[in-house]
């Protein structure tokens, strides 16, 4: 943290300053340029609360307090230098394999479900996805059959084994979700529903969390250390697209946040294709530029019949194009050094 | 507006629709395509009105007749079905061949740029890069060593049998720029400069168009009808990252629009992870994901001293960092069935 006072500020003005830092247990390193002079604070900043850098900044003879370090700390690679590797069901997430979560936006019924999920079995994917309870942008939208959605999903991974990832969106469901899915989702629009991250922070469930459409890089890793600092390590992070000006699809899906989370976080990195572009017709290279800029799996969105989907339509690609699009992903896969 | 002929066309009726269509103030270009031929018609549409549109369509020899909505058509798929292929000296742009241009962002001197050519003709590059106007965001920066950069441009040119490209920022320089290069290359800050597309469309010198940084998908691809709409066909697009909220990168790589391209045109479209990233560590991953979704090129700034560069250091790779791209990139190139 760097205190920068005011021009013309008197030396006792300065003592006192490095007074009230050592008093927080910090020493400080002085620097006195020919018209400023700068207070730099040595040590672990963290443990000083937002309060008492306020009452820095509304010092008069203090003109600006700067926090130097980063929003987060347990998710960085500073912190753990090895990639965390997340376990479900035996399947291994952030390893040497590419995962694949496929299935429909929403759980619709039964039959649909178990359709679905035998197709995505077939086709090689790992993890089934399905929202039971739906976020959506109009409350007169269909908002997911709640419960009963959860028992199809269940009945699902019965037969054919794939564990399940589906969205939470209340605090109060948490318990109830859990009971049922293998992997908690937040939905970008609850990224900052820090009551919910606090919640998820205090089970061992792995999330799935999803970048804010709004969110920066250090906003995205802010949300997480929530999670982590609660005590569930088990987090994964999914770039889904962003909100840009640019319209010929419903989010601009920013890769180039793959490789940077890799380098800062020991996190694992899933893309979701499906949500960053919102068409059908580019999810496949998209899924395959993702893989190839080093994601550590996919979530995308397949339906047996994508032009019935009740929600999601026009981003939710056939199961036979599932199939197809799994055989490629191998192929890339290993050019890498992975499979799937 | 275009119209589309039936498959087996007499000359005369083609000739029937082009007259009348001249008949209303306005001008036609064809395109002989292997199954069809197409009149596209050129000028203020609104002169045609919904009586002539279907009085042509009801011609002899007219399949149908499109009022093409969109800001552009000659580089619409509409318009020409088959992939377009740029040859420059030899160098297929937007065929089965990945091409990769790269070199400095600036030219600086004869020894840098003949070492910059020798190194990347031996890890593969097909063409060289390299500003010899520079479009910098203060005037107090070096502006490029004009004329005297294209000359050294040329010897290395000699040297190697590397076509250049090199950027065009004056209607003015045109015929000038055009003496040397081979490509002459439109920058984001040009991509609405409508004088410069203008004087561009009147030669058949290939063009590279990068895309603006605030431009939707209309805009960039209305930008390339203005060059195409002179009588140039010679186009290549380039995406180059996008302004957005996100901070970590200089600009937003805005990959999906590779394949949104591919789909909606026939021009070659390449991808600048050097600039859409502005990250020397981001370059290499940007790039493989670049040629994933479908890119017919990369281009790439390297220089012998990154560190030392006069411009775009940042984001600019070691020769050494470039000949293991074009290692990496190959075997993406594989992956999707392409080489480089």
């Amino acid at each position: 943290m760097i205190i920068v006072m005011k021009l013309g500020v008197e030396q006792s003005q300065v003592q006192e300053t490095i007074d009230r830092i050592k008093e927080l247990g910090f020493n400080t390193h002085l620097s006195q340029g020919q018209n400023r002079t700068i207070i730099g604070i040595v040590g672990d900043v963290s443990s000083i609360d937002e309060s008492e850098v306020e009452r820095l900044r509304a010092t008069p003879y203090i003109e600006e307090v700067v926090r130097v370090s980063k929003p987060y700390k347990l998710v960085s690679r500073d912190f753990n230098k090895e990639d965390t590797v997340i376990k479900v069901n035996g399947i291994e997430i952030g390893g040497k394999k590419i995962v694949v979560m496929a299935g429909p936006c929403s759980v619709e019924n039964k039959d649909q479900i178990l359709n679905i999920a035998r197709e995505v079995k077939k086709s090689g994917a790992t993890l089934l996805r399905g929202g039971a309870f739906k976020p959506r942008t109009s409350p007169k939208d269909f908002q997911g059959l709640g419960e009963e959605g959860l028992k199809f999903l269940l009945e699902a991974k019965e037969e054919t084994g794939l564990p399940i990832v589906t969205e939470v969106m209340d605090t109060r469901d948490v318990e109830l979700v859990s009971e049922y899915a293998d992997i908690l989702q937040v939905g970008t629009r609850n990224m900052q529903n820090y009551a919910l991250l606090k919640e998820l922070g205090k089970i061992d469930k792995p999330v799935l969390l999803k970048r804010g459409m709004w969110a920066t890089l250090k906003e995205f890793l802010g949300a997480a250390e929530y999670i982590l600092a609660g005590g569930n390590q088990n987090v994964m992070l999914c770039e889904r697209g962003i909100r840009t000006f640019s319209d010929f699809t419903r989010n601009t899906l920013d890769l180039s946040i793959v490789p940077v989370l890799k380098a800062e976080s020991h996190l694992p990195v899933i893309v979701d294709p499906s949500h960053g572009t919102g068409r059908r017709d580019i999810v496949k290279p998209m899924a395959l530029a993702a893989i190839a800029c080093g994601a550590d799996g996919l979530t995308v969105e397949a339906h047996t019949n994508p032009q019935k989907a009740i929600s999601d339509a026009d981003q939710t690609i056939s199961t036979a194009d599932l199939h197809s699009l799994m055989g490629e992903i191998k192929y890339i896969s290993r050019m890498f050094g992975r499979d799937i | 507006m275009i119209v589309i002929m039936k498959a087996k066309v007499e000359e005369e009726d083609i000739n029937r629709v082009v007259d009348t269509i001249h008949s209303l103030g306005l001008r036609t270009q064809l395109n002989l395509g292997a199954e069809r031929v197409v009149v596209a018609v050129i000028g203020d549409i609104s002169k045609i009105g919904e009586d002539n549109f279907f009085r042509i369509r009801a011609m002899k020899g007219v399949e149908n007749t499109i009022f093409v909505s969109k800001p552009y058509k000659l580089v619409s798929k509409d318009f020409k079905k088959e992939q377009t292929i740029i040859d420059v000296g030899g160098v297929k742009i937007g065929g089965k061949k990945i091409v990769v241009m790269a070199g400095p962002c600036s030219v600086e001197n004869r020894e840098q740029i003949m070492e910059v050519a020798e190194k990347i003709k031996k890890a593969g590059a097909s063409m060289i890069r390299g500003g010899a106007f520079k479009p910098r965001t203060s005037p107090g920066d070096f502006q490029g060593l004009g004329e005297e950069g294209l000359k050294l441009l040329y010897e290395a040119k000699e040297e190697t049998g590397l076509p250049i490209v090199t950027e065009i920022m004056d209607a003015r320089d045109v015929e000038l720029v055009s003496e040397y290069a081979d490509i002459l290359q439109v920058g984001t800050r040009n991509m609405q400069n409508y004088t410069l597309l203008k004087e561009l469309g009147k030669t058949n010198k290939p063009v590279l168009l990068k895309r603006g940084m605030w431009a939707t998908m209309k805009e960039f691809l209305g930008a390339a009808e203005y060059i195409m709409n002179g009588g140039n066909e010679n186009v290549i697009l380039c995406e180059r990252g996008i302004r957005t909220f996100s901070d970590y990168s200089r600009n937003t790589l805005d990959l999906s629009i590779i394949p949104a391209i591919k789909d909606e045109s026939h021009l070659p479209i390449i991808s600048d992870p050097s600039h859409g990233t502005g990250k020397r560590s981001l370059v290499l991953p940007l790039s493989k994901a670049s040629v994933a979704c479908g890119a017919d090129g990369l281009l790439i700034e390297t220089h012998p001293n990154p560190d030392k560069a006069i411009s775009d250091a940042d984001q600019t790779i070691s020769l050494s960092a470039f000949a293991k791209l074009m290692e990496e990139v190959g075997q993406v190139a594989k992956a999707v069935g392409r080489e480089v």
